[in-house]
């Protein structure tokens, strides 16, 4: 079932992601550009940082929060197989969310928020870019309200079933939503606002930086969740085959929420206010995140050798070959799992203490996230996009080459922007740097490895282009769409009659979240309240003598 | 298998101790087994290895702290709170009484008698001044006439003197104008140059900047002055800069354009 509601919903929360996400593609390759031995136009430093500023706001904040609703308004329907409760209140969230984007987005291009997306307090921006982004998180809390009321009130009308897995991860990741801005929400409401007012001259740095670990490394998997929730649910389905395990799926998102949030001290290694005992704890916590991956790589390796195998593949590889790879989302699929194997990689070294301090602060790590979010997780952002787009228009894909060129073309992009980026961080070369002196001989060896990532970021541009052309294409086709959109879900090798209630919510989880948060955050916050701790001057960068 | 209860237990159950003995490992392993390791090898004892791993006493379970017994050098003693600032903002009687011993260089109106000699304090920052005599005081930056005019001062009578020539106006621009420092000078004031790893002085002094705090305002100061300090700097003779901010700016400038950048901003209004 697809009713209008869900379908509009879907439609403008999607364009709107895509719509930001295209104007921060084109900052980005400028920024690039700027950072190049290539002359850029336009490069100060206060451009480059107003620049990155809105790149870095768009990516990390509107592009995914708005998809996230989006997806989440779509599977609340199609997987539930009911209409959304209280729609008036979804488009109230969409509204809230467009207007704070707009607000922040004029104030980072009038050139009074240069902040970054991660504020650098005492660094204060105009209020109103900050109460901008607190609209869209306000606005995602709505969302995140809507799909556990939906949850809820379907387990009502079902008692004793099982929750359809793509709606329990999608409960999963709004409630883990819920907890990971608490962060945020305390650094922004209690900090930076009130210096950003005027009301506060100083502020405690380590207590900002702490707060926003918290929500540093959840907001990570939040993004990410989308992905895994097509993995499981939608590509088993695309590839022809069945999902192997249900209850994995379910563990594993249970298990991102849990082992996402008593972890962001991870951010802060190198920062002298934590104490080496907690970030032990909280590393050695990071370290679990691998359970869920682990669990992910075999279970959809399994289902996708169950397809392979019902395909007609032989033999112990022949099962890869067998694959439709000329389904967009199964190619997605191989393409992000490349993307992630390069991607965790780098993540083992960012999490380790030694070889983090060698890479903090450099290209390493702004590469290392391109790789695992903007390659790995926005490919599957793509494929979800042209899996759901038929259900959501009416109409049939016009092209299915044009998408396969755009997966192939946002992979090798991508590849050929971080790859040399990585490598530029281990030479040395700082992040948030505008421009580099290129006649330092040091520096100057630099310049031919930027000029490739900067051709991997025209690649990208261009892909990200194609895809939203490809996405106006379906206005122009002719051919009505058939399927049924819950087609597009995978059942499982043995669907499940019914699962323990553990499984099925998540009031334990949550129980165990909160003591977890306790324990490894508790003392941590805790300690600048009990001692004396600094006091940083509250700088504003939007008043100008 | 049917009784929900019983389904339920053993979940509740091993959930609950698999996330807490990882847990308790965690704890075990990072709050006690390894800094009493780490300490034992920096000869340190367990009790005050495992209280710096948790962050209740100062410094690392792995070394000894400090770990050279030099003093410490700051460039500067001058410490900029909230307060302090706020303070530097309100000119007083006591500035106006304390300035008269000044005006015999610096002149009643902030204007020096001789631009040859001293330089203006007239329209520049409150901070800028205040962080000059503090350095005066203490050492930071040494000078044969203000070192000894600053000794008998308090702390709150630097604040009030600093505040009370802040208040006074620029000097106006004088009637025969200034030849003009060139494209190269103006360069180096709005865009640095990346070449030579210097940052623009616009940067740190311009209207536009977010600059430290105590950066002073340079236009309409003494030719004589600027060169003066650009060189001072350069030789290092002075070194009262945090972080060598402006050693490390006036290092690669050459003779020429020392003079050109004092000529430029003693001919501006605006920085
Ligand atoms: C005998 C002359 C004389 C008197 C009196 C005097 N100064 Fe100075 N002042 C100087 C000279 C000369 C310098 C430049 C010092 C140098 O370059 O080392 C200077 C520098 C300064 C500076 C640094 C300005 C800058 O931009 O770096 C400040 C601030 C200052 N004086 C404040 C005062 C105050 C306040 C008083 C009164 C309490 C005072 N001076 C009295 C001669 C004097
Ligand atoms: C990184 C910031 C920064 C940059 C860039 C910078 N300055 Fe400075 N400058 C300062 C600060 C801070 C001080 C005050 C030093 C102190 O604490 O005594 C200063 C002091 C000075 C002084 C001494 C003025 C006085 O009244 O004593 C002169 C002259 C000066 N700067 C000139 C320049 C010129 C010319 C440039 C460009 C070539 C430049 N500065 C670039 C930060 C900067
Ligand atoms: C054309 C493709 C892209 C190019 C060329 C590009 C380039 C850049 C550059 C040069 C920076 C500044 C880095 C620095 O100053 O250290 C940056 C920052 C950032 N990028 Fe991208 N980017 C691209 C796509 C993406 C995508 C797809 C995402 C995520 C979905 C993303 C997320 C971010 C974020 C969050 C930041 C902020 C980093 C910070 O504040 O340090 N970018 N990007
Ligand atoms: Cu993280």
């Amino acid at each position: 079932m697809l009713v209008t509601h869900a379908r509009q919903l879907t439609f403008a929360h999607l364009w709107l992601a895509f719509l930001a996400f295209a104007v921060a593609l084109v900052l980005g390759v400028w920024q690039m550009w700027a950072r190049s031995p290539l002359p850029a136009p336009f490069v100060t430093a206060s451009t480059y940082f107003s620049a990155v500023t809105a790149h870095g706001t768009a990516m990390a904040y509107v592009m995914p929060v708005f998809m996230i609703m989006g997806f989440g308004y779509y599977v609340a329907e199609t997987a539930l197989d009911r209409p959304l409760p209280a729609p008036r209140w979804a488009w109230s969230a969409f509204a809230l969310g467009l207007a704070g984007a707009l607000m922040a987005t004029v104030t980072i291009f009038s050139g009074r928020a240069a902040v970054l997306f991660t504020f650098y307090p005492p660094l204060t921006a105009s209020v109103f870019f900050y109460l901008g982004l607190v609209m869209v998180v306000a606005a995602s809390w709505i969302w995140c309200v809507l799909m556990m009321v939906a949850m809820a009130q379907w387990k009502r009308a079902n008692p004793g079933r099982p929750v359809p897995l793509a709606m329990f991860a999608t409960v999963a990741n709004a409630v883990m939503w819920l907890w990971t801005t608490i962060g945020v929400a305390a650094e922004l409401l209690f900090q930076v606002i009130p210096a950003a007012l005027g009301l506060k001259a100083q502020l405690d740095v380590g207590l900002s930086r702490t707060l926003f670990s918290w929500t540093l490394h959840a907001i990570v998997y939040f993004w990410l969740i989308p992905s895994y929730i097509a993995f499981y649910t939608m590509v088993p389905q695309a590839a022809g085959g069945r999902l192997y395990s249900d209850t994995m799926g379910r563990l594993t998102f249970i298990l991102f929420l849990i082992y996402s949030l008593p972890v962001g001290l991870h951010h802060l290694l190198m920062d002298p206010q934590q104490s080496n005992a907690f970030k032990f704890l909280q590393v050695a916590l990071t370290a679990l995140v691998s359970v869920p991956t682990l669990l992910t790589v075999f279970t959809i390796g399994a289902s996708l050798e169950i397809a392979g195998r019902l395909r007609g593949g032989r033999g112990l590889l022949g099962w890869i070959g067998a694959l439709p790879w000329d389904r967009p989302l199964v190619l997605a699929t191989g393409l992000a799992f490349l993307m992630l194997g390069f991607g965790g990689f780098g993540g083992l070294v960012n999490m380790s203490y030694g070889m983090n301090a060698m890479v903090h602060n450099t290209s390493w790590v702004t590469a290392h996230f391109h790789l695992i979010f903007g390659g790995t997780v926005v490919i599957m952002y793509f494929a979800i996009a042209y899996a759901i787009w038929p259900a959501v228009t009416g109409r049939a894909a016009p092209s299915l080459a044009a998408q396969r060129l755009q997966l192939w073309l946002w992979f090798a992009g991508m590849l050929v922007m971080t790859l040399p980026w990585h490598y530029l961080g281990l030479l040395g070369q700082w992040r948030r740097v505008a421009t580099f002196n290129y006649a330092d001989p040091i520096i100057a060896g630099w310049g031919p490895w930027v000029v490739v990532s900067l051709i991997g970021g025209v690649i990208l541009l261009g892909s990200g282009l194609l895809f939203v052309l490809n996405l106006l294409q379906f206005n122009v086709s002719r051919e009505p769409h058939a399927a049924a959109p819950g087609e597009l879900y995978a059942s499982a090798v043995h669907p499940p009659a019914r699962v323990p209630a553990a499984l099925n919510g998540f009031r334990l989880w949550n129980a165990l979240v909160l003591v977890l948060m306790i324990l490894a955050y508790g003392y941590p916050i805790a300690q600048f309240f009990v001692g004396d701790s600094p006091q940083a001057l509250v700088h504003r960068v939007d008043e100008r003598r | 298998m049917n009784d929900p209860d019983r389904l339920e237990q053993p979940w509740r159950l091993w959930a609950s101790v698999a996330i807490l003995s990882v847990f308790a490992f965690s704890v075990l392993f990072g709050f006690v087994l390894m800094p009493v390791m780490q300490g034992r090898a920096a000869g340190i004892d367990a009790f005050e290895a495992i209280c710096r791993a948790l962050g209740i006493t100062p410094g690392s379970p792995a070394a000894r702290q400090p770990t050279t017994n030099a003093k410490a050098q700051p460039a500067t003693r001058v410490a900029w709170s909230a307060d302090l600032l706020n303070s530097l903002t309100k000119a007083t009687a006591a500035g106006e009484s304390l300035a008269g011993s000044c005006a015999g260089c610096h002149g009643r109106d902030g204007r020096a008698v001789e631009v040859k000699l001293y330089p203006d304090l007239a329209g520049q920052s409150a901070a800028a001044i205040y962080k000059q005599l503090h350095d005066f005081k203490t050492g930071s930056r040494p000078s044969a006439l203000m070192t000894p005019m600053v000794q008998a001062l308090t702390e709150e009578q630097m604040v009030a003197v600093s505040a009370h020539f802040a208040a006074f106006p620029v000097r106006p621009i004088p009637a025969a104008q200034l030849p003009a420092a060139g494209a190269a000078i103006e360069g180096l004031v709005a865009r640095g140059d990346s070449g030579r790893g210097m940052p623009a002085c616009n940067a740190c002094h311009g209207d536009q900047s977010g600059g430290p705090t105590e950066a002073p305002r340079l236009s309409r100061q003494s030719r004589e002055y600027l060169a003066a300090q650009l060189r001072a700097f350069k030789t290092g003779e002075r070194r009262n800069d945090i972080y060598s901010r402006m050693r490390s700016v006036a290092a690669p400038l050459t003779e020429s354009e020392i003079d050109g950048l004092a000529l430029f901003y003693a001919s501006t209004r605006t920085y």
